[in-house]
């Protein structure tokens, strides 16, 4: 009697238990969220970085936490809000946060522009906690570069997106959900196409780079642009990037410009004038990411054509044209050069591959981060010494003009050969210097400009001593 | 209860917890078969006999082989499995003499509670040939003292991994993996946790008491009644303290600082409204957690659920079922259960669970309430990540959160200290530069705020740690 009602009772008892247990069963559950997940989070953590997918909240919170580590060396800023009001975060790497340090070239890196491209938002999250961590153990590499460059790191353009395509159930995600912001917008093809005006100049004859006249009228009056795709324009326009990546997934190559076809066909090599230093970059980056330049790896799907992938590297517009990308849009209407790359061929694959993910990127993020001191760079100043803001450096052979920051600084990416760099401004007369570029460091060469007026004054006088020298000579 | 086949089926999630690390590998799903064959069918006697006696070697070893067990080694696995069958057959062997006395009353069990076995059943997964085995026993107590002391040993491995790797997330893996593949049901997987749960308490306690005096043996084998109870107020107190000494970050810590969160459970432990809840500590830290206003409810319900299964445990000792250190030990396990998992999930899952919980004490509804969780528990694991938390940042609700963010935020401060500190070493302006650096921070948090890239609690947090260095 007794035992069988002990009996009753204890499985009673258990049947209790088990319920509290599962008071908190839900955060035992893998994809628990954020507090679940920090418990997690201890057992797949190295030095700070855990392999996991970061949500908005998580993400914050570990730029701030990169930000409490380092704040030496770092700073987080937004550039703007997404459509639903997230924040798109940045987190500043340098040695003198917040300053733009006349010389001191601008880097960036952008992920999940597709909200369900998932790996570069990630791992653009782990490489912020990496540089801090190696910056702080001493990692000459990781101090050289941040105390000669800024670096911006903004995880992900599309967190409207990226909430969307994480919220799907089961681990398969569609290839199409949260790809858009959250007006539908795909951001990739939501940039003014500049592509078209330089295939007319091409044609035509003018400029091929800063193309965006009147950034007003074609950015801030424009209804089709996204909040996100406005936000990065003005980032673009305010900050003189030099060197920029724009992380994405669904395939495994570096791709740069052209992205968009010169005929308006679906694919053909379409070269900008740069092409042979975006090869040197998007190589930079591909060849030590050994899945991505591997060149017996098979296409992510059966049909895929690679056939335009070289070294893990490929043109835009050979492999498929895309008008309205962010990529070219840098090109093309700023002095900064971006490559896109393709990180994986699942666009949002298991989370316990993310570690696997960062091991094959890790030194290729480091390697393109790298690159930005190549080529040429130097100050253009007037004969004072004062800064020549917008000045215009032009290569000769390399129809693509950069033009000097706010300090007069320039920064000119280049393969190691011979180059005559002019330097001119409006009002000032031009100088043409020899350089003989390496692979790297970068070349520093510095321009004096002479103004006209200088010029005339300086001819005026040079009258005045002749004829000062005639009359004497001749005893006027 | 459901020891047996949950001991069993611990042994294929040792099997399984092998290929943790990596994708599940052919290798570890071909060797679950073998397992069960071996469980289905009682080994030969001299089998037995002959792994008892090597089983006391590898009862040496084991321990040995837990620090370096992190890798999940198949090898160390098999080691494992080879223990725990061993003891399994062992204490079988030895359950099976202590239990003839109570065979009558337990034959008369099994015909008449029928209605037990039917809830039994309901977290034992039909599908699985061990309940045959479960059913097939004529000697009911095997099902209480025999085989949960074998599932204890199986558990009391992985509930030290646990302890080891100082991780739930260890367990949460390899539960979701079974799950993944069908191989236990959401009830089993529950009722697995609880013995995990049960033994990484002991653990814990255990460690803890090492600390303290040996004169307090918390699991000492006085075969006393029920007067056991209050007798261990001692040793919860030094469990108290082992869990202040110990996995701080884990346990509760209901304050930002950690020694705030010390001094708090001590001071919980002398205003104790209720009598017997302060032989809990976490239960008790949890009470206050809850937020009296809001969810006076709920608080008034826990107390209830646990007064409830004190209760129970103690007709349960009274009336023999149990031994008196089962029962305390039932409830300590209980006490660190609700500590570890109510901790993270009390705001969003309380007031849905703790209504369910309530209907009534009869077994249909427990069955029901069971299946409802299930349902529930299956439907977060599929929408694993559905919850989107982006908007409602719910400052009031989420008081777990900012656990976790703190934790972290310290950290980082922490290391930034030290590098700071390093760093200026040559300029011995350590004392100067702290107070530069909390200025400099209260205005950087300041100005975040006002940008949206960080709450104001968070930056109180902040500056809060940065006052306190």
């Amino acid at each position: 009697m007794a035992g069988r009602r002990g009996r009753a009772l204890l499985a009673l008892c258990g049947a209790l238990v088990a319920c509290a247990w599962l008071l908190g069963a839900e955060a035992q559950e893998p994809g628990a969220p954020a507090a679940g997940m920090r418990r997690r989070r201890r057992l797949q953590q190295e030095d700070g970085i855990s392999f996991e997918y970061h949500r908005y909240p998580e993400l914050r919170e570990a730029l701030v936490s990169v930000w409490l580590q380092c704040t030496a060396v770092s700073r987080i800023y937004t550039v703007g809000r997404s459509f639903e009001g997230r924040e798109l975060l940045v987190i500043e790497l340098s040695d003198n946060p917040g300053v733009h340090e006349p010389g001191e070239p601008e880097f960036k890196y952008i992920g999940n522009m597709h909200g369900n491209e998932a790996v570069g938002r990630e791992l653009l999250i782990f490489l912020a906690q990496y540089l801090c961590n190696e910056y702080q153990k001493g990692n000459e590499t990781i101090v050289k570069l941040i105390h000669n460059t800024r670096i911006h790191i903004m995880p992900s353009l599309n967190p409207d997106g990226f909430e969307k395509a994480a919220s799907q159930p089961g681990e398969l995600k569609d290839w199409f959900v949260g790809r858009s912001n959250a007006q539908g917008i795909d951001l990739n093809r939501n940039f003014p196409d500049l592509d078209r005006i330089v295939y007319v100049n091409e044609k035509e004859g003018g400029p091929n780079n800063h193309l965006l006249k009147n950034l007003k009228k074609i950015v801030d009056q424009n209804t089709k642009l996204a909040p996100e795709t406005k936000a990065v324009i003005h980032w673009i326009m305010d900050i003189p990037f030099v060197l920029s990546a724009n992380l994405h997934g669904g395939d495994l190559v570096a791709n740069y410009p052209y992205d968009e076809t010169r005929s308006g066909s679906a694919h053909e090599y379409s070269s900008c004038p740069d092409d042979a230093i975006f090869q040197s970059l998007a190589r930079a980056y591909s060849s030590f990411n050994p899945p991505m330049s591997d060149p017996n790896r098979p296409p992510c799907r059966k049909n895929d054509d690679d056939s335009s992938f070289v070294d893990g590297t490929t043109n835009g517009a050979a492999w498929y044209s895309v008008p309205g990308g962010m990529q070219d849009f840098n090109y093309l209407s700023s002095n900064c050069f971006e490559i896109t790359v393709e990180l994986s061929c699942e666009k949002f694959p298991p989370e316990e591959t993310l570690k696997s993910y960062w091991e094959d990127n890790k030194n290729s993020l480091i390697s393109y981060l790298e690159q930005i001191h190549r080529g040429v760079k130097g100050f253009v100043r007037d004969l004072q010494g004062h800064p020549i803001a917008n000045a215009t450096i032009s290569v000769e052979g390399i129809d693509h003009d950069v033009t000097s920051a706010k300090d007069g600084d320039y920064w000119r990416l280049l393969i190691p050969g011979n180059y005559k760099l002019t330097a001119s401004a409006p009002g000032y007369l031009a100088i043409t210097k020899k350089v003989a570029v390496p692979y790297s460091p970068a070349v520093r060469v510095d321009f004096e400009l002479e103004s006209f007026s200088e010029r005339k004054e300086e001819e005026k006088e040079e009258l005045m001593e002749w004829w000062k020298m005639m009359s004497e000579t001749l005893n006027f | 209860m459901g020891f047996l086949w949950t001991g069993t089926w611990i042994l294929v999630l040792v099997v399984h917890s092998s290929p943790i690390q990596a994708f599940p590998k052919p290798g570890g799903i071909q060797d679950k078969p073998v397992h069960n064959r071996e469980l289905s069918a009682e080994r030969p006697l001299n089998e037995q006999i002959a792994e008892a006696e090597a089983d006391k070697i590898k009862q040496t070893y084991s321990p040995e082989n837990k620090p370096s067990e992190s890798n999940y080694s198949f090898v160390d696995n098999l080691n494992l499995l080879k223990a725990i069958t061993e003891k399994e057959k062992i204490e079988k062997e030895r359950q099976s003499i202590r239990s003839s006395p109570y065979d009558n009353k337990l034959n008369m069990e099994d015909v008449d509670s029928t209605k037990n076995r039917r809830l039994i059943d309901d977290y034992d997964s039909t599908k699985s040939g061990l309940d045959q085995k479960f059913q097939d026993d004529p000697d009911g107590l095997h099902q209480l003292d025999g085989t949960p002391l074998t599932a204890e040993d199986i558990v009391q491995k992985i509930a030290t991994r646990i302890y080891e790797e100082n991780d739930r997330g260890v367990f949460d893996k390899i539960v979701s993996k079974l799950l993944n593949l069908g191989l236990i049901t959401e009830s089993q997987a529950h009722t697995l946790e609880d013995e995990v749960a049960e033994v990484l308490q002991k653990l814990i306690s255990k460690e803890a008491n090492s600390y303290e005096e040996r004169a307090n043996k918390p699991t000492s084998k006085t075969e006393s009644q029920t007067g056991k109870i209050p007798e261990k107020v001692t040793p919860m107190a030094a469990i108290q303290d082992g869990f202040a000494n110990g996995e701080n970050d884990e346990t509760v810590s209901n304050t930002l600082t950690l020694t705030n969160g010390l001094e708090r459970r001590t001071k919980t432990y002398s205003e104790d409204n209720f009598e017997e809840l302060q032989y809990f500590p976490n239960f008790y830290a949890l009470l206050k957690s809850i937020d009296s206003e809001k969810e006076a409810k709920e608080k008034e319900t826990l107390i209830t659920i646990m007064k409830t299964l004190i209760d129970f445990v103690k007709m349960m000792v009274k009336y023999g079922t149990i031994s008196p250190e089962e029962g305390v030990s039932y409830l300590e396990n209980l006490d660190e259960t609700i500590a570890l998992q109510t901790k993270s999930k009390l705001e969003k899952n309380f007031t849905d669970n703790i209504s369910k919980l309530f209907p009534a004490p009869s077994m249909q509804s427990h069955e029901e309430t069971d299946s409802t969780k299930q349902e529930a528990a299956k439907m977060e694991k599929e929408y694993g990540t559905l919850k989107d938390s982006t908007k409602d940042d719910n400052p009031g609700g989420k008081t777990d959160e900012p656990k976790g963010k703190t934790e972290a935020y310290l950290e980082a401060i922490r290391k930034n200290i030290e590098w700071l500190k390093k760093h200026n070493k040559k300029g011995n302006k350590e004392d100067y530069d702290l107070s530069k650096m909390r200025d400099f921070i209260n205005q950087q948090t300041d100005a975040y705020v006002e940008k949206g890239i960080l709450d104001k609690e968070e930056a109180d947090a902040i500056k809060r740690i940065y006052s306190s260095l």
